[in-house]
């Protein structure tokens, strides 16, 4: 049977159809190069920067969760999408302002240094697009 | 690295990715010449990766080792994972991600270009 609901125009749209694929994407190359970058990191140097290493580690795993959070399909997915964006936009203006104004913890070694100057500032600019596409996506809108 | 192969990885790299992004302007899903094309730059890429790894393994010093070789495994891995992202649901954004994946793969063969040269100078 139908859900009682089930009006086609109210039904949140897949977050990992039509132009969510091309997020995915990005999302995926940062969940990989982060978390390959802070394991590399990690393993080899960790006592030189233990906070920026861990932080990198975070950063990847953040990316990581929301790439699974936007190509899955089911409403746990989507929370779980909006968890890791939401951690990200505030990991990135954190971490972002802290770097401008003391370098010190911070080498500049993780993504989110300088608000991702490192990374063409995609890192500050991409949990944006992901809330937006997240708000467009959801039944509300 | 290898001076000529990378020069023809990143003039690959960027026709994978404008003929992408052509494809995606032109409200066309991902055919077959975007299968042909990823495969020359994942042939091109594969060279430079088992070329790069015989001469790390035969003597070649780098201050990064580590985190050239797993740059090394990432520049090949990308473009397939793309290719199969991007022809799985057969729209115009498939371009863009193939796109997407060429222009993360061109960097990371910047990377390993620093990485390279930090260990000769």
């Amino acid at each position: 049977m139908a859900e009682p609901t089930g009006a086609p125009g109210r039904q949140p749209r897949a977050t990992s159809s039509g132009p969510g694929r091309v997020l995915i994407a990005v999302y995926a190359i940062f969940a990989l190069s982060a978390t390959a970058r802070a394991g590399v990191q990690i393993a080899t140097k960790f006592s030189e920067a233990p906070v920026a290493y861990l932080l990198s580690g975070l950063a990847g795993v953040v990316y990581v969760l929301a790439t699974i959070g936007l190509a899955g399909r089911s409403p746990g997915h989507r929370r779980l999408a909006w968890g890791a964006v939401v951690f990200e936009l505030v990991g990135v203006l954190v971490v972002g302002t802290l770097t401008v104004f003391d370098t010190g913890d911070f080498p500049d070694d993780t993504v989110w240094s300088v608000y991702g100057r490192g990374y063409g500032f995609i890192p500050l600019v991409l949990p944006f697009i992901g809330l937006w596409w997240l708000r467009r996506t959801s039944s509300k809108g | 690295m290898i001076g000529v192969l990378e020069v023809v990885a990143y003039v690959v790299a960027a026709a994978v990715a404008l003929y992408g992004l052509f494809t995606t302007i032109r409200n066309r899903p991902p055919d077959r010449t975007h299968r042909i094309a990823v495969g020359v730059f994942e042939a091109v890429l594969v060279v430079q990766a088992v070329v790069a790894a015989v001469r790390v393994f035969t003597g070649v010093q780098l201050p990064e080792q580590s985190t050239f070789l797993i740059y090394l495994l990432v520049s090949v891995c990308v473009m397939p994972i793309a290719l199969q992202f991007a022809t799985a649901e057969p729209t115009r954004w498939g371009g863009t991600v193939i796109a997407v994946g060429a222009i993360g793969t061109g960097v990371a063969v910047w990377r390993l270009h620093d990485l390279w040269v930090a260990g000769h100078g």
